[in-house]
């Protein structure tokens, strides 16, 4: 039996664990959907979602401890994967060509480092803009809290961040249909002519999850902050 | 001088076993002081080296390919026969040895079959042991299969890819004792020469095909396990490496090379097409329970054969042959193709091939019970061909398979060559006139397995641990300059005709002439032919670039000029053989049906010879070993 | 008759690992749609001979597909562009009059050039040689049918073993990983009884083997079974991540 770091460190290691924190960010980003479309709930429910968040306390900085561990772990594991196909192929092809049928070799499979590269710089932006940012404050059942809603409709009259936001998330769904698809591989849960399901389904569920996100920009900016379905 | 084959004495089914308890052993805290070549990693050599390697002795392995796993044994696709019995249908190993004594037409030894039989079961256990993925009943039990007009199934098979499977099985093996240090791997090293030191093998040269470094290699004994050497006939169902070179430079330091003339000719392959082919393709013989054989009925029709009505078509086979039909053993079927050809009546653009037609067998079972049984064969054939057969009939002509001849070996599979040991489709082996069809794959496991690691013994136990002579003995010294010399030759002649196109006249003559069937004006003509070619080559070859580099045209220039000595001999020894036997028909030795006339009052022996020298002509020297027949009653073959 | 045709090639020439390779270009004449496209390398070889020209070296032995010693990557794919066919089998009547074709060897650090085409993939026998075999001394084997295997896994087991060790997964592979040959071999001995003793060694020390020859990582590209040509899926690879997994929380 190996042990566990020289395990992690293993190809198999390295790929169960972008499999696993791939995993790991793709549930994240279905709670972070579920939450952030409280904004189309009542006036309130937003603010009172990430205070509730917020109010978690320790625990949230755990999670938040968690979550960052899992980008960055994936991170480095996206890099270092990428890094290490330089090594093992120093040369490169003067002519190379996929020969199709099996092949999941794609637009999104080849350019999953650099939808990753984007995903993360999009991220530290997101986390100033919105984390970090700066907001007022709301009185919420009788306490003091940020009031992110504003900020977000705020930062979404902007077409910069909106467009911006959208050309990220429109990357996101190449990122995950090759990811979902392939982290099943990774844990080693392919069989038989399970591919093309799968690959279908990942397809899905990275457009579905990206329209659901998408929606929350351009719906704020196109109807300027005052949409029907934000309710005031 | 009657050679001895060292046979034990005793009744035929107690003589291997009394023999093991007989034979001489090396202690345990010896072996490792003994070290021992082995050349060749097919099924052959890669049992031996694994085999050895296991119970202590320390080995090493070399051979051609970049890996042991691409021996030519790679390429068997049809099974590998037993005598389990575990179908039920009456077979023992009494049956398998007499099916193969029958076979080999009364010219092998009966104790060595006997032994083979007798092994075949330890062969299935082994291989299934280590995993070999053999075809299964729904039950999970072995799957067995009929094979080569054998009356019992007893063939087991993976698929088409049993040799495959074997050999890996056996290369798997091996790697795991690399692993351990008992083996030292050399792959992509030539045997070039043997080393004789005292009148026993010590060691062999290499060439590192790599750098072209030749290296001297020191050892108590030599196993060679080099296959056969079918690719005299240039276009043969060999693998392009397959070659003579190993046993036919051992035979030039004294060990003989027996019935060099028999060489099997496989009824179903792939035909040639144009000048530039460089190998034919076997197709399973089991296509020929289905597909029926046939010729238009006119000469040089060019009718596409799907306009050719039943009328017209000449189902020679199963006319010539009713009780068989379109099942007559190879050797006649082969020979069949070819006289129809020769008369005229072949098909195809060149002439030289002979339909085979699934066209009945798909109307009666329809085409997908037809898809089932051929559906990869089908489609290899395809894209070999060029033709879809289930629309049109296959074009199928004979072609070169397999060399029963090969350097002499007593029953311990030691040469005349004290410490040679000779393993596998190199040594004339058990398969005397004809082979069975599935029972090389079982001779050379059964070679490597379970024979050459007791007999082996038997000889290291009379030589001194750890005895050497140091590779600077002048033997080696000899050998390499040797070696070295042939390759100085061979860079220097510079003439003007390529390599291919001199073993493809080679060829040519040997197919022509020391073929399917012999005659003794042709075999004259041959031995004529086959001098004078290589007259002309030592004076007009091109052999490109330099010896210390990767240089594959100067391997093959290094086989080539083997296989022009080889083909004398073996037109020779084919002259010499004046009846018919098996494979070997001479045409002036045939029953009014064509068939095989053997003469057991003046030719039951095996025929092996010594080498002379070449000068102008190959001289060499003939020696007999009687075959004795005690058990089995010799009888005339016939298929009609 | 047959059709003849004009091709022009684009040949890789390199003297050895740390030479500079270079193309080299041919026009080949005459070529019989019927011959395989090794074949059509013999032709040229026999013209550059002729003319006092160096030949063209690449790796081959059986010339039917089985053996794995021909690893041409052409046209940047590995074993031409038919699916489920190895180089040798590969016949010209795939390509047209006139046709361009560029020709390279599998190219990784793992997989040294020896000379032109000609590579050293040792790395795959150390692979095996790292667990890649069931431990079983020979004529200690038990009778053959005294261990039942389902059809299915023995047809299953089969299929993974068909693996014929010639590097198009590797020389395809975007990240020049061995994991389709080294799951192939894992898969195909875990599935058996025979080889379930050893399945936790095996799958650790051929992974950590793969590592150590400098193969890539497996990004589950799926090229390598596009390019197989006995068609191993990467099920191969799954199997063995699987096994891996267990290993680590089972232990021995
Ligand atoms: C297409 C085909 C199908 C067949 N099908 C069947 C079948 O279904 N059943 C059956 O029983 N038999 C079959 N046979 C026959 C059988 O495959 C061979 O007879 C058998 O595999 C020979 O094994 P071997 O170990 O003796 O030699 P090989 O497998 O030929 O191995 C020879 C080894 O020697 C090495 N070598 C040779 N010369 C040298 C040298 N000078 N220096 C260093 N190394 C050298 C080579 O590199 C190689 O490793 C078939 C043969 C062919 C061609
Ligand atoms: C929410 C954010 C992200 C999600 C949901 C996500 C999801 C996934 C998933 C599921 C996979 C497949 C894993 C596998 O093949 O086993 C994957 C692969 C990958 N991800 Fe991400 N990812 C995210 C962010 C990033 C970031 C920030 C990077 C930064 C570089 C990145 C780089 C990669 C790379 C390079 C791969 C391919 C790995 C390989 O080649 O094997 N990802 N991602
Ligand atoms: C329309 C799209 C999005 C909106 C409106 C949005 C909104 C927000 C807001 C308001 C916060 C601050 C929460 C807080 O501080 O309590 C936040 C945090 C965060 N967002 Fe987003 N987000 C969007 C898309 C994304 C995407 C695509 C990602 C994935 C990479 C992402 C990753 C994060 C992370 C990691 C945090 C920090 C969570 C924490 O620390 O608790 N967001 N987001
Ligand atoms: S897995 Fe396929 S491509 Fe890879 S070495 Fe085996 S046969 Fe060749
Ligand atoms: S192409 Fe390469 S990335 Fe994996 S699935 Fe095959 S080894
Ligand atoms: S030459 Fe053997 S597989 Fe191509």
């Amino acid at each position: 039996m190996p042990s566990f770091l020289k395990a992690l460190n293993s190809q198999v290691g390295r790929k169960v664990m972008t499999g696993i924190t791939g995993v790991g960010l793709m549930f994240f980003l279905i709670g972070h959907l579920l939450g952030n479309l409280t904004i189309f709930g009542s006036p309130e429910a937003f603010n009172i979602y990430t205070k509730k968040l917020e109010s978690l306390g320790p625990l949230l900085y755990l999670i938040e401890a968690g979550l960052a561990f899992f980008f960055l772990y994936h991170t480095i594991l996206g890099i270092s994967i990428w890094r290490n196909k330089k090594k093992a192929r120093p040369g490169g092809y003067k002519k190379y060509q996929s020969k199709g049928g099996a092949s999941h070799q794609s637009l999104a499979s080849k350019s999953m480092i650099y939808t990753g590269i984007i995903i993360f710089v999009f991220l530290i932006i997101h986390l100033i803009t919105f984390k970090f940012g700066a907001t007022e404050t709301v009185m919420l059942e009788g306490e003091q809290a940020r009031d992110l809603r504003a900020l977000v409709l705020d930062k979404f009259q902007n077409p910069l961040y909106t467009f911006g936001y959208t050309f990220v998330l429109l990357l996101f769904i190449f990122h995950l249909s090759h990811g979902f698809w392939s982290a099943f591989t990774s844990l080693g849960m392919k069989h038989g002519d399970f591919s093309k399901k799968m690959q279908m389904a990942a397809y899905a569920f990275g457009i579905i999850l990206m329209v659901g996100f998408i929606f929350i920009p351009l719906y704020i900016y196109f109807t300027g902050g005052q949409g029907s379905l934000i309710a005031y | 001088m009657s050679l001895d084959s060292k046979v034990p004495e005793g009744p035929l089914t107690e003589k291997w076993s009394k023999h093991l308890q007989d034979i001489k052993l090396v202690a345990p805290n010896n072996k490792r002081k003994y070290e021992v070549i082995v050349v060749g990693t097919g099924l052959a050599g890669g049992a031996a080296a694994a085999s050895f390697a296991e119970m202590g002795y320390n080995v090493r392995s070399f051979c051609i390919q970049d890996s042991a796993r691409r021996a030519h044994s790679i390429a068997a696709q049809g099974g590998i026969n037993a005598a389990k019995n575990y179908p039920n249908d009456g077979d023992s190993i009494w049956r398998l040895f007499y099916d193969t004594i029958k076979g080999g037409d009364y010219r092998s030894r009966e104790a060595n079959v006997y032994r083979l039989a007798q092994v075949s079961n330890e062969i299935i256990d082994q291989a299934v042991a280590q995993g070999v993925p053999f075809a299964r009943e729904y039950g999970g039990q072995l799957a067995n299969r009929s094979f080569g007009g054998a009356q019992v199934s007893r063939t087991f098979y993976a698929k088409g890819q049993t040799g495959q499977q074997l050999l890996l099985g056996a290369y798997q093996a091996m790697m795991r004792q690399v692993h351990k240090g008992n083996i030292k791997y050399h792959p992509r090293h030539e045997m070039l020469e043997l080393v004789v030191i005292d009148g026993q093998a010590k060691g062999i040269i290499t060439r590192d095909l790599v750098s072209g470094e030749l290296k001297r290699w020191e050892a108590d004994a030599v196993v060679l396990a080099t296959g056969g050497y079918g690719n005299v006939f240039y276009l043969s169902t060999n693998a392009k490496n397959s070659n003579v070179t190993a046993a036919w430079r051992a035979h030039k330091k004294g060990a003989y090379f027996a019935n060099p003339c028999y060489v099997q000719v496989h009824p179903t392959c792939i035909p040639v097409s144009g000048d530039y082919q460089s190998k034919l393709t076997l197709m399973s013989e089991s296509l020929r329970n289905d597909g029926r054989v046939w010729v238009p009925k006119k000469k040089g029709d060019k009718r596409h054969p799907n306009d050719i009505p039943d009328e017209e078509r000449y189902y020679y086979l199963e006319e010539r042959y009713p009780s068989f039909g379109n099942l007559v053993p190879r050797d006649v079927a082969s020979r069949n193709a070819k006289n129809v050809c020769d008369d005229g009546y072949g098909v195809g653009e060149t002439g030289l091939a002979v339909y085979l037609d699934f066209r009945d067998a798909i109307k009666r079972d329809g085409k997908e019970a037809v898809e089932a049984r051929y559906g990869n064969l089908f489609e290899m054939y395809e894209n070999i061909a060029g033709d879809n057969p289930y629309k049109q009939p296959m074009r199928i002509y004979p072609a070169v398979h397999y060399t029963m001849g090969g350097l002499w070996v007593d029953y311990n599979l030691m040469s005349n060559i004290p410490g040679l040991f000779v393993a596998g489709e190199a040594n004339f082996s058990d398969h005397g006139a004809n082979r069975l069809g599935a029972s090389a794959l079982m001779q050379g496991l059964s070679d490597g397995y379970f024979v050459l690691p007791y007999t082996i013994g038997n000889y290291l136990a009379d030589q001194a641990p750890g005895k050497r002579y140091g590779t600077d003995h002048g033997a080696f010294v000899e050998a390499e300059n040797e070696a070295q010399g042939q390759i100085d030759k061979l860079l220097n002649v510079n003439g003007d005709r390529t390599i291919i196109d001199f073993h493809r006249s080679l060829g040519k003559i040997v197919w022509d002439k020391i073929g399917i069937a012999r005659n003794e004006e042709d075999l004259k003509s041959a031995i004529e032919e086959i001098r004078e070619l290589r007259e002309e080559f030592w004076q007009n070859v091109k052999v490109p670039g330099d010896k210390n580099n990767y240089n594959k045209y100067l391997e093959f220039a290094g086989r080539v000029a083997d296989f022009f000595e080889l083909a004398e001999l073996m037109a020779e020894d084919a002259l010499n053989r004046d009846e018919s036997a098996g494979c070997h028909l001479r045409e002036e030795h045939q029953t009014e049906e064509g068939e095989a006339l053997r003469n057991d009052e003046d030719y039951s022996f095996v025929a092996a010879w010594e080498y002379g020298g070449v000068n102008g002509k190959l001289e060499e020297t003939l020696h007999k070993e009687n075959l004795e027949f005690e058990f089995v009653e010799l009888k005339q073959r016939s298929y009609k | 008759m047959s059709k003849e045709m004009t091709i022009h090639l684009k040949y890789w020439k390199q003297d050895g690992p740390d030479a500079r390779g270079y193309f080299e270009e041919y026009t080949l004449d005459n070529v019989n749609e019927h011959m395989s496209f090794l074949e059509m390398l013999d032709v040229l070889n026999e013209e550059l001979m002729l003319k006092d020209k160096a030949p063209v070296e690449f790796d081959y032995d059986c010339r039917e597909g089985i053996c794995g010693s021909c690893n041409l990557v052409i046209n940047g794919q590995a074993h031409g562009p038919k699916e489920r066919v190895a180089a040798c089998q590969l016949h010209m009547r795939n390509y047209s009059d006139g046709d361009h074709i560029t020709i390279e060897p599998p190219r990784a650090a793992a997989f040294p050039v020896i000379k032109d085409l000609v590579v050293d993939r040792s790395a795959f026998d150390r692979i095996i040689e790292a667990g890649g075999y069931v431990s079983v001394k020979t004529g200690a084997a038990p009778e053959a049918n005294s261990i039942p295997v389902e059809q299915e896994k023995a047809n299953k087991a089969f299929d993974y073993a068909t693996c014929i060790g010639c590097g198009a997964c590797v020389a395809a592979c975007p990240n020049a990983s061995a994991s389709l040959f080294t799951g192939a071999k894992i898969a195909h001995l875990n599935k058996l009884p025979q080889g379930e003793v050893e399945r936790t060694n095996r799958v650790v020390n051929m992974v950590d083997q793969m590592k150590e020859e400098g193969f890539g990582d497996c990004s589950n590209y799926a090229e390598c079974e596009a390019v197989c040509p006995v068609g191993i899926s990467i099920t191969a690879i799954a199997e063995m991540r699987k096994d891996y997994i267990k290993a680590v929380f089972k232990g021995d």
